[in-house]
């Protein structure tokens, strides 16, 4: 018996102990580093706010938080989602275990606000002024403004300035010099831009824009119009074509073995001339040691502009937070100043969508600006839920045209993907 | 050990027909107790605060059974299968029982919430600023036990009192130099703190005002805001904008003359719906023998190719001269070892065409994961890499119970060692490992993982950007799913449905036969 | 089978499981390294990206390598336990509803799990109102979670492996007065080292690899495991420039896993060496 009762024992003194160290939140690892986090570990008078980021931007916002959390005596948290951070946004917040505060891409918008899952944020005339068109026009759906700005960007043309130091004018002269380069045994791609098996509908949308394509009609108002996809039509079906002159049986500028792993450090190892890439590249960039410039990804000769994808990062406000008053105090009036903006641009250098910490920050760091400015003709990416139809439909027609398949069949089989799952 | 005892028991001596009570047995019992009452102890305050009586009643049933059970001398299995069962239950079956019943909503984006959720989220988004008001610096006060904002018109610097009833002039008000009121008469002004603890009020209060409301935006900020949308519960409808949506119970949206709905919506019971969608689908049914055909091979070469590799490695290591084996062995187990996710981007990278380390090494320029072919030659390569590590492991620890006088006496008798492996060493091997090579299969039958970060289904034919080379049933069918317009979890659960269902009936199947061979041999 | 055959055979094995492992090594020894690069071999080695992690300030590994081991550890001794006395009452006993249960424990892990995700928040709302200790961002939360897949499939492993241990041992203990606990922990436990320690290992391995769960869990940059912080450095556009770091963390990983194996290795192949089952 005695086996039976040291047993017993053993699974009563476990089932305290679980107890005992859960309540008193020491004796775990994960328990035990709360007060690590930047939280208070008294929970002060005022309440909770909970604010969720990815982990780029827990650290850079937790001196923030715990200034606004002193000023107004309240506890702010800051927590780290890695994975699938809107999905869990809308699941937990439904649930009722979301934050009060998240932080996103701003084409997230419209899949929250069908789920009601975000409020509209209030900004003022002057606050709206202060930052750039593009930010307050990308995260405005439905004529109301659903988040805070933080940071703006897009891709754009970064050439190694001692193989190609002019800006090319044109897609075409970009190809002759990266072709040129080739052949002298300079460089091994003519261009590096993300294709992959599943092709890359992000990077390539500015050279598809300048071949006359497009993703969606517009509405009335300006929207782009679910109901009027546009990948199959004429303009896009030409688009396609010249992503096909492009691809791996004509210039091969295009090819489907770049991916998104192995694009910026073939540019970073002096690989190819022109990078087709966005501010995150320049981390990387800057350490293979490359000089570098920017300017906006060009257009065909005679075509249309080639107008990048913006996307704005920006704070939400949850609908259902257990503390809006104090997560709308937060989002509208808190981190709308220049400080957070400058804090956040250093722990991950994409443009401050506030013009004032855009133009601090330019002193020091040209490329902000550059940035900027290519992407100045940029169209805010679609934030309509049924943008998410399109992506994978028009990166499989790129990859199939870049391989040297038709373009009026991809194009068409593209179109009819959308179709059936829109409709569906 | 054993002969332990047998000492013990013969101490207490042998042959009683009922066991005395012993120490250690009054002991156990009271431990028993003990946990039981803990648990009690610690679960039951919450449950009376937040007054749910029905998990209440339900705790002190489940207690009062465990310690019944665990006091008395019978039920001897269900002591043992309890600990693991209510787990399972708890965190399995439920969530698989809940998943079912979804499959019978349009539970998705657009329909997570009920519908006066959807509601709320309605009126709330379609709050717009009264065109030309002022945007106030707001204060919250106290008026006795009352909460209200001082409302300050940056422009004019006019102070005003708004409370439930309306807004009113305030004289005699002192302002900061931030705009916000620091005192002022028959209220008491609250600090940032006192304000932030009342939250859920400020967030509350609405002020009517001629043109709308005027709301709290924050906690130093107030708007005149009017909803353009408002719900009328006579009609059952949302009016606003020159329009009128009426509620469609049967879609959960708000839907117009012209089919237009509000893009808000809630969960609605559909049915059958989302089983027929899957049923009718001209994706879902147009490929779906090619998938399955693929899938089947996909899972069944998976699991003899890892089997096979797995017990090859154990069995050539399984030998008493056998030098070296603990090295080995670790190397064996490394692919296990390393996050696989991590291990299925880098051999993703090492089939890249022109970057690729398996092409650098072969010397040639194929396209792995760009042809049908070699992509699923590919991804079950690495299949193979993750999994042959698991069965080694397995299949080295059940060898250790093959008695080795068995394949010795084989031996003995002349039989090759072939012929002792096929009828000695693999079928009692095959005793112990089928249910894990049925489940193995199962698993991979649904490896959404190696297909997902490996070629996410392609190389895709151009003519068919929905269906492609290397996709499973769960790969194919759940990019419709979650797909476009956001994810849709009803449909994803009836396909969740169908495919448990074919992966069930292949298993229960092989399931049979195993349980004929363990009669058998056990 | 001739020795030199044998160990041909293990070693081409050992080849095939170390090569892609060896590739992660030169991306992590490589001051540039990159999923991408097309070299067996690094351009350059230094162990910088190494002391990159140790040392980071946006990755706290160290917490995120204590943390993993200190969850595998408890989470696969409870599973063990609890997976072996399901073991135990499955092989040894009789009773209504044994092969439905067992069948029904096998084929419960077959049903997509793609979906729980949402139920586990709706559990853990509650869980975490009414009692934080065990609720969201709590490790014990997690374990709880992590014990509901504790059955599985070990179940029948042991199981299988129980069935092969003679019978008659148990009636001679019976006979002998033992009870039903005393068989179970001095007769059979003993008996079934080397499927314990495989068991183990094997829960082991699949709690630090595990992810899902621990994303929605743990939300504190310190209180991550591994798997969660690592897939962290490589999500969105960061992948290129921490891979070096990343390609570290990968072989890191391996680490508590190899130890517990060279640990348990003794049990596993304990009847090598003990010769064969014994009355």
């Amino acid at each position: 018996m005695r086996m039976r009762a040291l047993g017993v024992a053993t699974l009563a003194t476990l089932a305290f102990a679980a107890t005992a160290c859960g309540s008193s939140q020491s004796a775990s690892p994960a328990a035990s580093s709360a007060p690590a986090s930047g939280s208070a570990s008294a929970p002060a008078a005022g309440g909770t706010l909970v604010i969720w980021a990815d982990p780029m931007r827990v650290k850079p916002l937790q001196p923030f938080a715990e200034q606004f959390g002193t000023e107004n005596g309240v506890t702010v948290e800051v927590k780290e989602i890695s994975k699938d951070n809107q999905m869990t946004f809308l699941t937990a917040s439904q649930q009722g275990s979301g934050p009060d505060v998240m932080i996103g891409a701003h084409d997230w918008i419209g899949n929250l606000v069908q789920n009601g899952a975000i409020d509209p944020v209030t900004l003022t005339e002057e606050q709206k002024a202060a930052f750039s068109a593009k930010a307050i026009q990308a995260v405005t759906f439905n004529g109301q403004i659903y988040g805070a700005p933080y940071a703006v960007e897009n891709i754009a043309l970064i050439r190694n300035t001692d193989l190609a130091p002019d800006a090319p004018a044109s897609i075409e002269e970009m190809l002759d010099k990266g072709k040129e380069l080739k052949k002298a045994g300079k460089v091994k791609e003519v261009l590096c831009i993300p294709v992959g098996q599943k092709g890359d509908a992000f990077h390539v949308y500015p050279i598809f824009a300048s071949g006359g394509g497009a993703l969606f009609g517009t509405t009335p108002a300006g929207d782009p119009d679910p109901k009027q996809v546009l990948l199959g039509s004429e303009e896009s079906v030409k688009a396609f074509g010249k992503l096909k002159d492009l691809g791996e049986k004509g210039d091969g500028a295009l090819r489907t073995s770049l991916t998104n792993e192995n694009y910026i450090v073939n540019f970073a190892g002096g690989k190819c001339a022109y990078l087709v890439s966005g501010p995150w590249a320049i981390s990387e960039v800057k350490k293979g040691g490359v000089t570098y410039d920017i300017s906006a990804v060009p257009s065909f000769k005679d075509g249309k502009p080639a107008t990048p994808f913006v996307g704005v990062q920006s704070f939400f406000v949850a609908s259902k937070g257990k503390n809006k008053a104090l997560a709308q105090e937060f989002v509208a009036n808190y981190v709308t100043n220049k400080d957070v903006a400058k804090a956040l641009y250093e722990a991950d250098p994409r443009p401050p969508a506030l013009t004032a910490a855009l133009q601090e920050v330019q002193a020091a760091d040209p490329d902000a600006a550059k940035f900027m400015e290519a992407g100045k003709e940029g169209m805010p990416m679609p934030a309509i839920p049924e943008m998410a139809a399109i992506w994978e439909p028009f990166g499989i027609a790129e990859t199939a045209v870049v391989k040297g398949g038709d373009p009026a069949e991809a194009a068409a089989a593209a179109q009819k993907a959308i179709d059936g799952s829109l409709k569906n | 050990m054993a002969v332990d005892v047998r000492e013990a028991a013969r101490a207490q001596g042998p042959g009683r027909p009922r066991r005395e009570i012993t120490t250690a047995f009054v002991v156990s019992r009271i431990a028993v107790l003990a946990v039981a009452a803990a648990i009690l102890l610690y679960a039951v305050p919450p449950l009376i605060a937040a007054g749910s009586w029905v998990p209440l009643g339900v705790l002190a049933a489940a207690s009062a059974a465990i310690a019944y059970l665990y006091l008395t001398r019978r039920f001897v299995a269900a002591k043992y299968l309890i600990p693991g069962t209510v787990f399972l239950l708890a965190f399995q079956v439920f969530p698989v029982v809940y998943t079912v019943t979804t499959a019978f909503t349009n539970f998705g984006d657009g329909h997570r919430g009920d519908k006066a959720a959807a509601v709320e989220a309605i009126q709330t988004g379609s709050v717009r600023q009264a065109p030309g008001s002022p945007e106030y610096t707001m204060t919250a006060a106290l008026r006795g036990e009352e909460l209200v904002f001082l409302l300050v018109d940056p422009a004019t610097k006019q102070v005003s009192l708004g409370s439930a009833e309306g807004l009113s002039r305030l004289d005699g008000a002192r302002l900061g130099a931030t705009g916000k009121v620091l005192s002022a008469p028959g209220v008491s002004v609250l600090t940032a703190p006192q304000a932030a603890a009342r939250g859920q009020e400020i967030s509350a209060l609405a002020v009517p005002t001629a043109g709308g409301l005027i709301k709290a935006n924050g906690l130093s900020r107030a708007v005149e805001g009017k909803a353009t949308l408002v719900y009328d519960a006579a009609c059952d409808c949302v009016r606003g904008n020159g329009d009128t949506w009426t509620a469609d119970e049967s879609q959960g949206y708000f839907v117009n003359a012209r089919g237009e709905h509000l893009a808000q919506g809630w969960q609605v019971n559909v049915g059958l719906d989302n089983f027929l969608r899957v049923l009718t689908n001209p994706t879902i049914s147009g490929y779906f023998a090619g998938v399955l055909g693929w899938n089947l091979v996909f899972a069944l070469a998976s699991v003899l190719g890892c089997f096979a590799l797995g017990m090859s490695a154990a069995l050539a290591l399984h030998h008493p001269r056998m030098r070296g084996t603990r090295v080995y062995r670790i190397v064996l187990i490394l692919p296990y070892a390393m996050p696989a996710f991590a291990m299925l981007l880098v051999w993703r990278d090492m089939f890249n065409r022109d970057f690729g380390l398996i092409n650098q090494l072969l010397g040639t320029e194929i396209d792995w994961l760009g042809g049908t072919m070699t992509a699923r030659f590919g991804v079950i390569l690495v299949n193979l890499w993750l999994g042959f590590p698991y069965m080694f492991l397995v299949t080295t620890g059940a060898l250790q119970a093959i008695p080795r006088e068995l394949t010795e006496a084989a031996a003995i008798d002349g039989a090759t060692p072939w012929r002792a492996f096929r009828r000695v060493t693999l079928p009692l091997l095959l005793v112990a490992l089928t249910p894990l090579l049925i489940s193995a299969f199962a698993f991979n039958f649904n490896n959404y993982n190696a297909i997902a970060l490996t070629t996410e289904g392609g190389p895709f034919p151009a003519d068919s950007p929905q269906v492609g080379g290397t996709d499973l049933l769960i790969t194919y069918t759940f990019r419709l799913a979650f797909g476009a317009g956001g994810a849709q979890f009803g449909f994803a659960a009836a396909i969740s449905v169908f495919i448990f269902a074919i992966v069930a009936v292949i298993s229960a199947v092989a399931f049979r036969r195993s349980r004929k061979q363990e009669e058998i041999y056990a | 089978m001739k020795m030199a055959l044998r160990h041909v055979f293990v070693l081409l094995v050992c080849a095939f499981a170390v090569f892609p492992i060896l590739f992660v090594v030169s991306a992590a020894i490589n001051p540039m390294g990159t999923l991408a690069s097309t070299d067996l071999l690094p351009t350059g080695a230094s162990l910088g990206n190494v002391a990159d992690l140790l040392t980071s300030d946006t990755y706290p590994f160290a917490r995120w390598f204590f943390n993993s081991v200190f969850i595998a550890l408890v989470s696969s001794f409870a599973a063990l336990l609890l997976s072996m006395f399901a073991a135990y009452a499955f092989s040894r006993m009789r009773f209504a509803g044994r092969r439905v249960g067992m069948l029904a424990l096998l084929l419960i892990q077959m049903f997509p799990q793609f979906l729980a995700i949402v139920t586990i928040f709706m559990i853990f709302t509650e869980v975490t109102e009414l009692y934080p200790a065990f609720g969201f961002n709590t490790v014990w939360g997690l374990l709880l979670l992590y014990l509901g897949g504790a059955l599985g499939v070990n179940t029948w492993l042991m199981k299988g492996f129980l069935d092969t241990v003679p019978k008659e041992l148990d009636e001679a203990a019976t006979m002998d007065g033992a009870t039903h606990a005393q068989i179970f922990w001095r007769v059979i436990m003993p008996l079934v080292t080397p499927i314990l320690a495989v068991t183990a290992l094997l829960a082991f391995i699949g709690t630090m690899s595990e992810f899902l769960m621990a994303n929605v869990f743990l939300r504190d940059p310190e209180s991550k495991t591994l798997a969660v912080g690592m897939y962290g450095m490589i999500a969105g556009d960061h992948r290129n420039a921490n891979f070096g770091m990343f390609a570290s963390a990968t072989l890191i990983t391996a680490i508590p896993t190899v130890g517990v194996f060279l640990w348990l290795q003794k049990y596993i192949v304990s009847g090598l060496t003990a010769g064969a089952v014994k009355g």
